[in-house]
C-alpha cells in the first residue's frame, strides 16, 4: 500500500510541478550561464525545445472539394491544399451517400498524388520484343510527338476502313472520363471498349436483371434495415461502396432504437465475420443452395410476404414447388456444410425481423454460374417483400446531365460498330453479357472474330486484377501498337508502345455520380486541388487533343463539347446547379428516395418481379446455346465445375480483397503496405492462410515459403496458420505482387491472380475467381 | 482544469484502421518498411492489434485500436530519468523530444507498446510527401514539420487540435477532436472531458458496460472501451 501511494504521491507531483519547475531551473541556469559567458548554443537549445509547446501561426491552408478515386465508389472528399501542397483529405459532409465519411484510402490519396515513382512525360518504348521480365528501355519523348504518332496510326487503321480493330481499356476511371471514352469509341467506331466490370459484379446484375429487370448493382437501405444475411459479401472490405458501410454500420449497432442484427454466410472468418453478430462457415460455392433451402423454410411455414408475393411478383407457384421438393434444408444442409438447425432458425429470423435483406457479394457470385446465384439470392428478398422499401433494397437513380450532341456517324464508323464486339458479349456464348472482360486475353491470342491492330488502355490493369495474368500478358505481346495512358508504369503499361502521363484524380476535372451509391442521386464534382505535377495531363484532355489530331468524324464527335475536360465538365452539369456552387459544395443531391414505385419499378415482361425470369426466356427463344432447355429459367443450385483435378489439386484457392488493396493498378503506398492485413497483424504481404489441420496433413509450419500451384502455374508465399481458414481451403489476399515498378510494392509477396484459371459465368460474362484448385508444398 | 479522455465503442468499430492512417497523416508520424516491420522498428503512434480465440469454427477475432491509453498514473514518466515525458494538467502524457536521451526505459515501462523509438535517419522531410524535399514553412500549423531521430515519440491526443481550439473557444469534443476521432467512418470514438459529467463522453460512459486495458496495472488509463 505505502509503496503504491509513493509512487501515486510522486506521479501526481511530476504532473504539477514537472514543467514549470524545470522551466524555471533551467531559466535560472541560462542567466547564470549568460553572464558567465557560455556558449550560446545551449541558448538554442531552449528555444527549440519548448517548440513542440507552441503551435506555429501560419498559412491555414485551403479545403477543396473533389472526390476520390482509390475504388469504385467515388466519394465526396475535401482536401487541404497549404502553400501549394495538399496535406490532407477528409470527406465531403455534403455527400450523404457516406454521411461525409472516407474510409483509410481516402487518406491514403496523399501518397498516391506523391508517389515518388509516378511517371511525368510521355515515353516511348525502344525495346521491340515483350513481357513481364523485359524491360521496355523507356524514352522520353515530348507530347506533341506522342500524339502525333498515336493520331497518325489511328487515322490511317481508320482510312483502312477498319476502325473496330482498335481496342480500348477502360480501368478504374471517372465517369466523366467514362463517358468520353464511350463517347471516343463511338466516333471512332469500334464496339470494343473493355471496361473492367466483368470482374467485378457483372454476375450480381444479371441476377438482378433476371429477377426484376435492372441490371445494376443494388443498393441497400440501411438506415432502416433490422436484419441482414450477407452471403459471400465483405460488407467492410470490399463490397462498394465502402464508406458508406462502414459509416452506416456505427449507426446500425448503436445509433438506433433497434439494432441491426447481421449474419455472415461465408467459408473465411473475414473482418466482416468478426463483426458480424454471428458467422456461418460455408462450403465454397453452395451460396445458392442455402439461399434455396432458406427459402425452403420461408415457404413451407408461410413466413413469406403474402401481399407483395400475391400483387407483384409472377412464377412464384412454379418457384415454390420447385424450393419445396429440391431444396429440404436436410439436403441442402449435405451440399452447403449448415446444420439444418442453423438453415431453420436463419430463415425464421430472416422472414419475421423485417424489413429484412439478404446481400450477395463477389465471394458467392464470381462462380460460374453466379448469375443464378443472385438471383437465388435475390429471390429471397421478393419474399420478405423487401424490394423498393424502407429497410429494403432500392433502386439507383441516375441523374440528368445536359444532353449533347449526338454522335455524327459516318460509314466507316458504323461498319465498325457493326462488327461483333471481341469479347463476343451478347453472342451465344454469353447471351446477356454487356461486357466480358477476361474473355479479352483469348480473343487476342487467337485472333478472333478479327485480330486486333491498336490498343489503348486507361488507367487499366488487367494483367494484375484479371484470373490469368499470364495468359493476359501472351495476350498484350500480340497486340502491335499498345497505348498506355496511367499515372504509372503499372504491370500493364509495361506492355506499352507508348506510355503517357496521367494525372492523379487530384489533379482533374469530371464529375461522379453513384452507382453504387444510396438509391437517391448525388453527382460530385472532381476539381484539380492543384496544378497537374510535371507534364502530366487529364485523360479528358489527352482525348480533347488525340481526336483534335485525328481530324475528320472523330474531331467533329469532340468539337461540340467543349475543348478540354474543364469545359466538358461544366457542360454536362449545367442542368443541375450552378457551376460557382458547384466548384464551392462539390456536391449536388437531387430529391429525396421514392420509396414503393411498384407499378413502374419492374423493367420485366410481366412488369413485375419474376421468380421464373422473362428476360431468360426471351433469350432462350433467340439463342439457344447460352441457355439450355427447361429448368434454367428460375434460381438453382448448380455444382461447382472445378478447375483442376480433385486428387492431384486437392485445395481449393479462396482469395479476397481486403479493404487496404488499391483499385487503380498501384499498391505503391506505405501506409496501406504497413497495414494491409488487420486480421493477421500483418503489412508488406500476401500470406497464404491456412488451417492448422490442413498444414499439418501437408507437413508445413507457419511462415514456411511454399509454391502454390495449379494447372495454369505456380506462385510463392509463405504460410500463415490461421483458425479463420476451414480445412482444405488456402485464402491469399489480392493486391500484392506486383512486378512492374515500385519500392513499396515491387516484389512484395504474390498475386493469386496468377495461378486462378480463366472461366465465367456463362450468362453475365462474369469472370469466376474461386472454382481453382492447388497443391500446395514447400519451395 | 478538464481532463481529456477517449472513448471507444467496440460494438460500432469496422476494423477499417481510418484511424492508424488518419494519425499518420495529421501527426507526419514516419511510415515504415518491410525491413523495419520485420525488426519491429515501425513508428506508430496509434495502432491496431487484433487478438484471436478459439478454434475453427470457434473462432473470435477482436480487433482493438489502441492510440495511447493517457493513463493517469503512468508508469512511463516514473522511469523516465531525463524527466523527457511528462502529464500536462490536463492529463495528455506529452514526449519532450529535446530533453529525450533516447534510453527506451519509458518503451520497457509501457505497458500498451504506445511507444515507438526513432530509428529514422535524420531526415528532414515530410513523411508522407514520400520523396520531396523538406520544406518547414508548408507545414504549418502542424507542430512536427520533421522528426527527430534517436528519440521516443507516442500518441498526444492531438494537443496541438486541443490548444488550438482552446484559444480559439471551441468546444473540445464536439467542434475540436483528435484526428482519428474525426476520421473514424463509424463513429465509434467519442473525445471529451472526463471530468465533467454533463459532457457527451460521461453521459456515454455512464449508459453502457466498459473496460479499460490491463485495469489490474492501476494504470487508470483514459482511453476506455465500449464492448460488444
Amino acid at each position: 500500500m505505502g509503496g503504491k501511494r509513493d509512487l501515486r504521491e510522486s506521479l501526481s507531483e511530476g504532473k504539477e510541478t514537472n514543467r514549470p519547475n524545470l522551466y524555471l531551473s533551467r531559466r535560472k541556469f541560462l542567466r547564470l550561464t549568460a553572464i558567465t559567458g557560455l556558449s550560446a548554443g545551449i541558448l538554442r537549445i531552449k528555444k527549440d525545445a519548448f517548440a513542440i509547446q507552441s503551435i506555429p501561426s501560419g498559412s491555414k491552408g485551403k479545403w477543396i472539394p473533389t472526390s476520390c478515386l482509390n475504388c469504385s465508389a467515388r466519394c465526396g472528399i475535401n482536401v487541404k491544399v497549404q502553400n501549394g501542397r495538399v496535406v490532407q483529405i477528409k470527406g465531403n459532409r455534403f455527400s450523404l451517400v457516406s454521411e461525409g465519411q472516407i474510409c483509410p484510402r481516402g487518406h491514403i490519396g496523399l501518397q498516391v498524388l506523391y508517389d515518388p515513382e509516378r511517371i511525368f512525360t510521355p515515353l516511348k518504348r525502344t525495346e521491340p520484343k515483350k513481357g513481364r521480365e523485359i524491360d521496355p528501355q523507356w524514352k522520353t519523348i515530348s507530347w506533341d510527338q506522342a500524339i502525333e504518332e498515336i493520331a497518325r496510326k489511328l487515322r490511317s487503321l481508320r482510312e483502312s476502313q477498319t476502325p473496330h480493330q482498335l481496342l480500348l481499356f477502360s480501368g478504374l476511371n471517372s465517369r466523366s472520363h467514362e463517358d468520353l471514352i464511350s463517347r471516343f469509341a463511338e466516333a471512332y467506331g469500334t464496339p470494343n471498349l473493355i471496361s473492367g466490370e466483368g470482374l467485378e459484379d457483372e454476375a450480381e446484375r444479371a441476377g438482378h436483371w433476371m429477377a426484376d429487370g435492372h441490371f445494376e448493382p443494388f443498393v441497400y437501405d440501411l438506415d432502416h434495415t433490422h436484419y441482414i444475411l450477407s452471403f459471400g459479401a465483405d460488407l467492410l472490405e470490399s463490397t462498394p461502396p465502402v464508406a458508406r458501410w462502414l459509416r452506416k454500420w456505427g449507426k446500425m449497432r448503436r445509433e438506433r432504437p433497434i439494432r441491426t442484427k447481421v449474419v455472415d454466410i461465408q467459408p473465411r472468418y473475414s473482418l466482416t465475420a468478426s463483426k458480424s453478430d454471428e458467422w456461418i462457415p460455408i462450403l465454397p460455392g453452395t451460396d445458392a443452395a442455402l439461399a434455396m433451402g432458406i427459402a425452403h423454410v420461408i415457404l413451407k411455414e408461410a413466413l413469406f410476404d403474402q401481399e407483395f408475393v400475391k400483387h407483384w411478383t409472377t412464377g412464384f407457384e412454379q418457384y415454390r414447388e420447385i424450393v419445396l421438393k429440391e431444396y429440404k434444408p436436410e439436403t441442402v444442409s449435405t451440399l452447403t456444410g449448415v446444420s439444418p438447425e442453423t438453415i431453420y432458425r436463419i430463415a425464421r429470423e430472416f422472414a419475421q425481423t423485417r424489413p429484412s435483406l439478404a446481400i450477395a457479394g463477389k465471394g458467392a457470385l464470381a462462380w460460374p454460374g453466379g448469375a443464378y446465384v443472385s438471383y437465388a439470392i435475390h429471390c429471397l428478398n421478393a419474399l420478405v417483400g423487401s424490394i423498393d422499401i424502407p429497410g429494403g433494397v432500392l433502386y439507383q437513380e441516375f441523374p440528368e446531365y445536359r444532353g449533347i450532341p449526338k454522335t455524327e456517324k459516318d460509314e466507316i464508323g458504323q461498319k465498325g460498330l457493326g462488327q461483333i464486339p471481341i469479347d463476343f458479349r451478347k453472342s451465344e456464348l454469353y447471351p446477356a453479357a454487356r461486357v466480358v472482360t477476361n474473355q479479352i486475353p483469348n480473343s487476342l491470342i487467337e485472333g478472333k472474330p478479327y485480330p486486333i491492330k491498336i490498343a489503348i488502355g486507361f488507367n487499366s490493369n488487367f494483367n494484375m486484377t484479371a484470373p490469368g495474368s499470364r495468359v493476359w500478358e501472351e495476350a498484350l505481346q500480340k497486340i502491335p501498337f499498345y497505348v498506355h495512358i496511367a499515372p504509372f508504369v503499372s504491370e500493364m503499361a509495361r506492355f506499352a508502345d507508348i506510355l503517357l502521363p496521367a494525372t492523379t484524380y487530384l489533379e482533374e476535372w469530371g464529375y461522379e455520380h453513384s452507382s453504387p451509391g444510396a438509391g437517391f442521386v448525388e453527382v460530385r464534382i472532381k476539381q484539380p486541388v492543384l496544378k497537374p505535377i510535371g507534364e502530366s495531363k487529364s485523360i479528358g484532355d489527352i482525348l480533347f487533343l488525340l481526336t483534335e489530331r485525328i481530324q475528320g468524324t472523330v474531331a467533329r464527335a469532340f468539337k461540340p463539347i467543349g475543348s478540354c475536360a474543364e469545359e466538358f465538365v461544366r457542360l454536362r452539369t449545367s442542368s443541375l446547379l450552378p457551376w460557382e456552387e458547384f466548384l464551392k459544395k462539390g456536391v449536388w443531391r437531387g430529391g429525396g428516395y421514392e420509396y414503393k414505385k411498384y407499378s413502374k419499378i419492374f423493367q420485366t415482361p410481366s412488369r413485375k418481379f419474376e421468380f421464373v425470369s422473362g428476360h431468360l426466356k426471351i433469350l432462350q427463344n433467340e439463342k439457344k446455346k447460352g441457355i439450355g432447355q427447361g429448368r434454367t429459367l428460375w434460381p438453382h443450385y448448380t455444382k461447382v465445375n472445378w478447375l483442376g483435378d480433385e486428387k492431384q489439386y486437392p485445395i481449393i484457392l479462396f482469395p479476397y480483397q481486403p479493404l487496404l488493396m488499391f483499385e487503380n493498378g498501384s499498391q505503391n503506398y506505405p501506409w496501406a503496405q504497413e497495414i494491409f492485413l488487420p486480421m493477421q497483424g500483418v503489412g508488406w504481404a500476401s500470406p497464404a492462410e491456412m488451417n492448422p489441420e490442413t498444414a499439418k496433413a501437408l507437413n508445413l509450419k507457419d511462415r514456411d515459403r511454399v509454391w502454390i500451384e495449379s494447372p495454369f502455374g505456380r506462385i510463392q508465399t509463405l504460410i500463415k496458420i490461421s483458425e479463420g481458414v476451414p480445412p482444405n481451403l488456402v485464402c491469399i489476399p489480392f493486391g500484392q505482387g506486383h512486378t512492374s515498378y515500385g519500392k513499396w510494392q515491387k516484389g512484395i509477396g504474390c498475386n493469386p491472380n496468377e495461378v486462378i484459371g480463366i472461366d465465367f459465368d456463362r450468362i453475365s460474362g462474369q469472370a469466376a475467381f474461386f472454382n481453382t484448385r492447388v497443391k500446395i508444398y514447400k519451395a | 482544469m478538464p481532463k481529456w479522455g477517449m472513448v471507444i465503442d467496440l460494438d460500432k468499430c469496422v476494423g477499417c484502421q481510418a484511424c492508424v492512417v488518419a494519425c499518420k497523416e495529421e501527426n507526419n508520424v514516419p511510415h515504415g518498411s518491410p525491413e523495419e516491420q520485420r525488426t519491429r522498428r515501425e513508428i506508430f503512434w496509434h495502432k491496431m492489434i487484433a487478438v484471436t480465440r478459439g478454434k475453427y469454427p470457434h473462432v473470435r477475432t477482436e480487433l482493438l485500436p489502441m492510440p495511447c491509453m493517457q493513463c493517469d498514473h503512468p508508469p512511463c514518466v516514473t522511469v523516465c530519468p531525463a524527466k523527457a515525458t511528462f502529464r500536462r494538467e490536463d492529463g495528455i502524457i506529452m514526449q519532450y523530444y529535446r530533453r529525450c536521451i533516447g534510453c527506451k526505459y519509458c518503451m520497457v515501462a509501457c505497458p500498451y507498446g504506445a511507444r515507438s523509438f526513432n530509428y529514422k535517419t535524420q531526415e528532414e522531410r515530410p513523411y508522407h510527401h514520400q520523396d520531396e524535399p523538406p520544406d518547414r514553412k508548408s507545414r504549418e500549423p502542424w507542430p512536427f514539420p520533421t522528426r527527430t531521430q534517436g528519440v521516443v515519440e507516442k500518441c498526444t491526443f492531438c494537443f496541438h487540435r486541443i490548444d488550438q481550439g482552446l484559444k480559439e473557444g471551441k468546444k473540445i469534443g464536439i467542434e475540436v477532436v483528435p484526428a482519428c476521432v474525426e476520421a473514424c467512418p463509424s463513429q465509434a470514438r467519442t473525445f471529451g472531458d472526463l471530468d465533467d459529467p454533463q459532457s457527451p463522453i460521461s453521459k456515454l460512459l455512464a449508459s453502457r458496460a466498459s473496460f479499460r486495458l490491463r485495469e489490474e496495472l492501476s494504470t487508470h488509463p483514459k482511453v476506455i472501451y465500449l464492448s460488444r
